[in-house]
């Protein structure tokens, strides 16, 4: 410890937040909010996945390292590496699975815009259109064939029906304003407009609470 | 392998999210500092109070590594007065969220500010903090205030440090009696709010200072709720937007103004 970290211990202006403190808030973030949200969010676009993996590969090396050594000290401090590794994967795993839960539901939906499927990453993207060749192929041998040509397809918009299932955009959920902004809601009744403070807690439709979200000024919860 | 579960934190998704919450430890025997992947644990040094994520705290009290200042507001004091708060004062509402953190303000020194607007983005880019990753939990958290995990963190703090809850001066039951009394109180106000939303017309509605276990359990009734009066007065509503729309642009444009005014 030098000068600098003991002026930035007692300093109330240096805030900074550590780079590892901010991916986990990130994180959890993130994955409460796929958790949450009725249609599947954007990928993160600013390599935060790419970071926690790799980091979570370097911890792994760090327990095989460690599971050598049987001093009963550092045999502790393994303890609790392993189960925060552990906690950590958990939170990974249980995003992508919910992720992947939402794409398994509106394949289709997700596939059929350059938009929507900016949203998926690179593997999401790989599975999506590889699982829907899949099933359309099994359709096809099993009972699609046996259709005139015209009735074959699985993304009929023609009739002014669509056939693409689309996630309910209109759904309810509950956020939290991290900063006090204007909230906006459409009713059955009235619309109602009024303006929120940090902390407050409110229940309004996704499509309403969307662009609070994006902009960063309120998470879900 | 896709996730089976409907959308929504269920209760274990919430209790394993409180375990992040910060509560102070006493360490009782010295601890080098732990590289993990949220960042590194400080060094434990007894008898210097310490704050770690409550799943450490936690594993260190089994095994006797350390204690667990208990946070302020889980004082028998403090639960009484805020009982008191929510049954006489504010018998509708929950009681407030305990505030944002201080944050000093660099372009004035020595004046600290809580919270943030939105004309003051200047140190945009940071990430704003949140529960669990504010220390609402700790033993410098404000007393008189629940934070957002209160019931999941006073629950284990009871079941896993006892000993520790009870050096606040009441035994740990009398600290769990009066637990029991504040769900009861909010469970009602929960379960009354539910009557607001029966003409939940307006589209929006606040629970604020609200907690997040209490959230899980009426979650999938007040959005199943929410949503059913949102399809069956479906053609109510498409009608009143066409009148409304008929009714001209002279309306859109008052409405922006009010926007304005509102922020």
């Amino acid at each position: 410890m030098d000068i600098d970290d003991i002026l930035r211990d007692v300093d109330p202006t240096f805030h900074t937040i550590p780079q590892e403190k901010r991916d986990l808030q990130e994180l959890t973030r993130t994955w409460i909010a796929e958790r949450s949200a009725p249609e599947l969010l954007p990928w993160p676009a600013n390599g935060l996945f790419e970071r926690i993996n790799s980091n979570i590969k370097r911890q792994i090396e760090k327990v095989e390292e460690m599971t050598g050594d049987m001093d009963p000290k550092t045999n502790f401090a393994l303890i609790v590496i392993q189960t925060e590794l552990e906690r950590y994967r958990y939170l990974v795993r249980s995003y992508l699975r919910a992720r992947i839960a939402k794409i398994d539901k509106h394949t289709l939906h997700y596939l059929s815009t350059d938009e929507l499927r900016a949203r998926l990453s690179e593997m999401e993207l790989a599975y999506a259109t590889r699982h829907q060749a899949l099933l359309h192929n099994h359709y096809l041998s099993s009972f699609l064939s046996s259709f005139p040509p015209n009735l074959q397809n699985l993304n009929d918009t023609s009739v002014g029906l669509n056939m693409i299932d689309t996630p309910d955009l209109e759904s309810a959920v509950f956020i939290r304003l991290l900063k006090n902004a204007v909230v906006r809601g459409r009713g059955v009744d009235a619309d109602d407009v009024f303006s929120a403070r940090e902390s407050d807690i409110v229940i309004l439709r996704w499509a309403d609470a969307k662009p609070l979200v994006a902009a960063g000024s309120a998470e879900l919860v | 392998m896709a996730l089976p579960l409907p959308p929504g934190l269920t209760h274990a998704e919430v209790a394993f999210l409180a375990e992040m919450e910060l509560v102070t430890v006493v360490p009782r025997q010295r601890l080098e500092s732990i590289e993990l992947l949220g960042g590194k644990t400080p060094p434990l040094r007894p008898p210097h109070r310490t704050d770690l994520p409550l799943w450490l705290a936690l594993l260190l009290k089994k095994q006797r590594r350390a204690n667990i200042a208990p946070p302020p507001w889980l004082h028998p004091s403090s639960l009484s007065e805020i009982i008191k708060r929510e049954t006489k004062e504010n018998p509708t509402t929950f009681s407030e969220p305990p505030p944002p953190p201080a944050r000093a303000d660099p372009s004035r020194p020595g004046i600290a500010s809580r919270g943030r607007d939105h004309d003051n983005d200047d140190d945009d880019g940071d990430v704003i903090l949140s529960a669990p990753f504010r220390p609402s939990c700790t033993a410098d958290a404000p007393a008189g205030y629940l934070p957002y995990h209160w019931l999941e963190v006073a629950e284990s703090l009871l079941a896993h440090a006892g000993d520790d809850v009870a050096s606040l001066g009441a035994s740990a039951g009398e600290v769990r009696g009066l637990l029991r009394d504040l769900v009861e109180v909010r469970a009602a106000k929960m379960r009354s709010s539910t009557s607001q939303l029966e003409g939940f017309g307006g589209g929006l509605m606040s629970l604020r200072g609200v907690g997040a276990m209490e959230l899980a359990e009426s979650r999938g009734f007040v959005l199943g709720v929410v949503d059913g009066v949102r399809k069956t007065g479906a053609s109510t509503e498409a009608a009143r937007r066409e009148e409304e729309e008929e009714r001209g642009q002279d309306d859109d444009e008052d409405g922006e103004s009010d926007e304005e005014m509102g922020i």
